[in-house]
Formats: structure tokens, C-alpha cells, sequence
């Protein structure tokens, strides 16, 4: 029976490779087609590996007037957002995991309650609002909404909880103030939920289409994922070029998820399991 | 050992200042989070359903916009395009939720197991979940075009006439569920996972004694002890299935007809195409009150199969 499992595993192994390779065959003919002239992408029968390296797709996509503009905007915006968010989530998260105030409880609720509103359904609402405050067509209008984002609240306040509530005391009875607990203490301790929310966010905000495509209405100041929709709309039929572009902007969250799957994952299941 | 009575009061008298003291502090914590989130997140709350009782339905200084009682709401029952867009995000919601649920719990089966080259594998499974949906969108309308795309031209090569995917009108809605399960899966797969290996192994020791079969246990332990995360995932899909509209508008933008123009994508045409932004407040309005009820009604349905 033993003898007969351990033949069998590498059987299923090899099944689940082959699923996983099915599963990422979007990206494997996103990279083969951006590597041919469009004439040869819809070539029957179908050759993933290109027979010549065709690179002028690239060459035409490194020289185009906006792409890289989109891809500093993206990049600005991310880190601005990540650090921001950082700092204010964590401080409200401390609060909530780690300190007795009234209305703690019924406060949290109704944060955390709010997650159940697409945010879809306030988009106008936010359009006229953000238009009313001149927040419209700056980079502004994408980081200062994202900063106070619940679901990193929760997440926070999750992994702050599980640090031991020993450390702070004794901090406490030696006369240490809260805020010097927060960033002496706490704030060095979680630094793999600082990474994870961190991993969250550039995946986030590298792909969210929505916001930027209302709130944003000048070409140059556009970031990657409308970018990519403008570009994909001026090269028209040219499929290889299409996917020139769309490969650049994929790969940046592929790399950081594939080094990073760890915290992903983590993050993922602290949210998920306690729910 | 210290004086009588008058340690109790001066312990309670120092507790008290300590509490308050910590209730201010934690004020201070919270305060910078709150002030935002009640600016970007509950403003526009409140502020979509004003907007939904206004005339806001053109381009007008927002000192001419008048009240308009329930006109929007009025018309929206009598707007077929509005209610075909609801039907049809229903209908997206009945395909996406069970195939990424059952989908995603498979997976999650899968991958529970030890088996070599795992991590490789799970990495693959769970990458679409992190590219961007406009590259996606670009890549699945290329790999599914009805006429020259590879999957088509194979279908034909051994004999099989091809749906349109995208393309059809009966077929453009289940295409873009399919697309939307295949690109989210790696989130509820994870949380099964997780789940999944929560489950002692005890029971399932206990129940190898009693001679239980694999569909038994799967069926008697399983998923009772898992359900609390089922209906989790299930209840945050649900939500999730109504925000579709950057998937919709790229991969059909409602066509061909409007055999996809589900209710996100009504709102944004409504709201930025015809600037009837009260009118899109409404339907935003109704479409909130539908997903209340729905989670209420699972809230209250989960005690006949959640076990906690």
C-alpha cells in the first residue's frame, strides 16, 4: 500500500504541474505573442515559441510618448499610498487592538460593516465630491481615499492582538507613554504585516482600473492600468503590440508575488479565517 | 503594611485617571483614521443617496439642482434597460458565485495534499489573482476570438463548431464569470486551505476506526467543520460579484446587444456617459439595498448549515 502511494504521488504532482501551467497560459501566450509581428499571432496552427526573436514590439513600446510616464506615475502613487497608509492604519489599528476607549467595540463594527458596500455603488457620489474638493485630476484623488481602507484596519488589528499583551505592560509600568510603545515596540514587531500590507497594496493599487479612469482625466497624468487601455486603443488591430504592453505592466506584481508569496498568503488567511 | 481605608480610594481614583487618560490617548490613535474615513468613505455614503432624491441628470451648477422626490427611483422601474441590467447581474451572481466556490474549494482539496514540485504548482495555480485586469482583458480577448483566436481555430480543427465567448450574446455573460473566477480564485482558494488544515485530525483518525468511507468523511466532517469559512467567502463573493464593472467594460463593455450590460456597468454609462448622476445614485441606492438583504437573509439562513 505504502510502496503503491509513493508511485502514485509522483503522478499527481505531475497532474497538478500540468494544471498549474494550464492556469498561467493567459501569461505564457501574452509573452509568446509580444515576441511575433501581429501577422504571425493568429498563425493556425498555433506555435508558442516564436521561431526568431521578434523584438521590435518592445523597441516600439520603450520609445512610446507616455508608457514610461504612466509607469513613474504608477510607481509615485504606490509608494506615496503605502506609506501613508502605513501610518494611519497603524496607529487606529493599535488603538483598537490594544487600548480600552468607549465605544470601542460598536466603533469597530461599523467600520468593519462598511466593507460590505461595493465600492462600485459610491463611485458618482465620489466623482462630484472629489470634484467639489479639486481633487480631480491629481494623483491625490487615488492615494488620500486609499489610505483609510478598513479592510487594513482589520488586518492590523489582527496581528497587533496576537502580540503578547506582557511586552506593553511592563513598558507601561516603567513610565513609558502609548505613542512610544506604538513605534518602539509594536511597530518593530510587525513588520511582516507591515510587508504584507505593503504587498497588498502595490497589488491593489498597480491594478485598480476604476478610480484613475474617473477621477483622472489627463493622458500623462494616467497611471499603468488606464495607460494600458489608451495604448491598447491606439494600436488598434495590432495584437503583438497590445500584448508588448500588457506584458510590461504584468510582470512587476508576477515578481513581487512570486518573492513574496509567503506574506501574501499569510495575509490572506489572517483576514480570511477569522471572519 | 499602608494606612486603612484610604488605599482602596486612592487605588480606584488613580485607576479612573489611568482609564481616562487611556481613553483619551486611544482618541488620539484613531482620530487622523476616523477624520479620513469619514471625509472619503462615509461622506460619499450618505452623499449617494441625496444625490438620489435630486434632479442631478445634466451638467448643471450643483446651485440649479432641485429636489426631485422619488422621480429617479420612479423611473428607474420603468426603465427596461435599468431593470434587464439587474436581472443580468443576478444571473452573473448565480454563475460566479457557485463555480468560484466549488471551484476554488477543489483547488484548495488539491492542494492539501504533499506532493512533489507543490510549491511550484501553487504559485502557478494561485498567480492570475495578482495581474492586471486590462491585460487580462486584452489577453483572453485574443485567446477567445471567435474567428482567428487559438481555442477557436482548434475547436474547428477537430471538427467541433465553436461558441462566440465574448462575441454571443448567449454566451458573453458565462464568459466573463468564467474569466472573473479563473483571475480571483487564488483568494477563496487560500482561505479553504487554511481551513482545511484546521480540520484536527483527530475526527478523521476517529472516523478511519469506524471504517468511514472517503465521501463520508468528506461529507460528516469535512465540510460541517469547515462551513463557518464557506459561508464567509460565500457571503464576501456575493458582494464581490457586483463589483464587475472594469472586467465588464473591457472584456464587452455590455455588448454584443446588451446581452452583458450588468448593473455596475448601467451606473458608470449612466453617470459619465449622460452625466445622470442622480439617476445613477438611484440605481446605485437599490443596488445596495439588494445586497443588505441578501446578507441579511444569509446571515439568518446560516443557522441551518454553519456550524460553529
Amino acid at each position: 500500500m505504502g510502496s503503491l502511494l509513493a508511485f502514485k504521488r509522483p503522478i499527481f504532482g505531475l497532474a497538478m504541474l500540468l494544471f498549474g501551467v494550464l492556469m498561467i497560459t493567459p501569461f505564457i501566450f501574452m509573452l509568446s505573442f509580444s515576441l511575433k509581428p501581429t501577422s504571425e499571432v493568429f498563425i493556425h496552427p498555433l506555435q508558442l515559441i516564436p521561431q526568431k526573436l521578434y523584438l521590435v514590439n518592445f523597441e516600439r513600446l520603450f520609445a512610446h510618448e507616455y508608457y514610461f510616464n504612466w509607469y513613474r506615475n504608477s510607481i509615485v502613487v504606490v509608494f506615496l499610498t503605502i506609506l501613508l497608509r502605513s501610518f494611519f492604519v497603524t496607529m487606529a489599528a493599535y488603538a483598537f487592538a490594544r487600548l480600552h476607549f468607549k465605544g470601542k467595540n460598536i466603533m469597530f463594527l461599523l467600520l468593519i460593516s462598511t466593507m460590505m458596500i461595493p465600492p462600485d455603488t459610491t463611485i458618482v457620489a465620489r466623482f462630484l465630491l472629489y470634484k467639489y474638493m479639486h481633487l480631480v485630476n491629481t494623483h491625490w484623488v487615488i492615494i488620500l481615499p486609499a489610505i483609510f481602507d478598513v479592510f487594513f484596519i482589520f488586518l492590523l488589528r489582527q496581528f497587533f492582538t496576537g502580540i503578547p499583551k506582557e511586552l506593553s505592560e511592563s513598558a507601561l509600568i516603567d513610565g513609558c507613554s502609548h505613542f512610544k510603545i506604538y513605534y518602539r515596540i509594536i511597530l518593530p514587531l510587525a513588520v511582516p504585516a507591515l510587508v504584507t500590507m505593503a504587498l497588498f497594496t502595490f497589488i491593489w493599487s498597480w491594478n485598480d482600473f476604476v478610480n484613475p479612469f474617473i477621477f483622472i482625466s489627463s493622458i500623462q497624468k494616467q497611471l499603468v492600468t488606464v495607460g494600458l487601455e489608451y495604448f491598447q486603443k491606439e494600436a488598434g488591430r495590432d495584437y503583438a503590440m497590445q500584448m508588448a504592453g500588457a506584458c510590461f505592466i504584468v510582470i512587476a506584481p508576477i515578481a513581487m508575488f512570486a518573492l513574496s508569496q509567503r506574506f501574501f498568503i499569510q495575509g490572506i488567511v489572517m483576514t480570511g479565517i477569522k471572519g | 503594611m499602608m494606612g486603612g481605608t484610604e488605599m482602596p480610594k486612592e487605588v480606584v481614583r488613580r485607576f479612573r485617571s489611568f482609564m481616562a487618560r487611556e481613553n483619551q490617548v486611544a482618541y488620539l490613535f484613531i482620530l487622523p483614521f476616523v477624520l479620513g474615513f469619514l471625509i472619503f468613505s462615509i461622506l460619499p455614503m450618505l452623499y449617494v443617496f441625496l444625490i438620489s432624491f435630486m434632479d442631478y441628470n445634466t451638467l448643471k451648477s450643483l446651485s440649479h439642482v432641485k429636489f426631485a422626490g422619488m422621480d429617479n427611483y420612479i423611473r428607474m422601474f420603468n426603465d427596461p434597460i435599468a431593470l434587464g441590467a439587474f436581472v443580468r447581474s443576478f444571473i452573473y451572481t448565480l454563475i460566479y458565485v457557485p463555480g468560484l466556490i466549488v471551484f476554488s474549494f477543489f483547488i484548495a482539496l488539491l492542494l492539501n495534499k504533499t506532493f512533489p514540485m507543490r510549491g511550484l504548482s501553487r504559485t502557478m495555480i494561485l498567480s492570475p489573482y495578482v495581474a492586471n485586469v486590462i491585460a487580462i482583458a486584452i489577453v483572453w480577448s485574443i485567446i477567445l476570438d471567435p474567428y482567428d483566436g487559438p481555442v477557436n481555430s482548434a475547436l474547428r480543427a477537430i471538427g467541433i463548431d465553436p461558441p462566440f465567448w465574448l462575441g454571443g450574446a448567449n454566451t458573453s455573460l458565462m464568459t466573463i464569470a468564467f474569466i472573473n473566477i479563473w483571475l480571483s480564485l487564488a483568494f477563496q482558494t487560500i482561505v479553504f486551505l487554511a481551513a482545511l488544515q484546521g480540520v484536527s485530525r483527530d475526527l478523521y483518525e476517529a472516523a478511519d476506526l469506524d471504517g468511514a468511507s472517503k465521501w463520508n468523511k468528506m461529507v460528516k466532517i469535512t465540510l460541517p467543520v469547515i462551513s463557518p469559512t464557506t459561508f464567509f467567502l460565500v457571503v464576501t463573493s456575493i458582494i464581490g460579484s457586483f463589483q464587475n464593472y472594469a472586467s465588464v467594460r473591457m472584456l464587452t463593455n455590455g455588448g454584443p446587444g446588451v446581452s452583458s450590460r450588468v448593473i455596475s456597468l448601467n451606473i458608470f454609462e449612466e453617470a459619465f456617459t449622460y452625466n445622470r448622476f442622480s439617476y445613477a445614485s438611484a440605481q446605485a441606492v437599490i443596488l445596495f439595498l439588494i445586497i443588505l438583504v441578501v446578507t441579511i437573509i444569509q446571515w439568518k439562513g446560516q443557522k441551518r448549515w454553519v456550524h460553529y
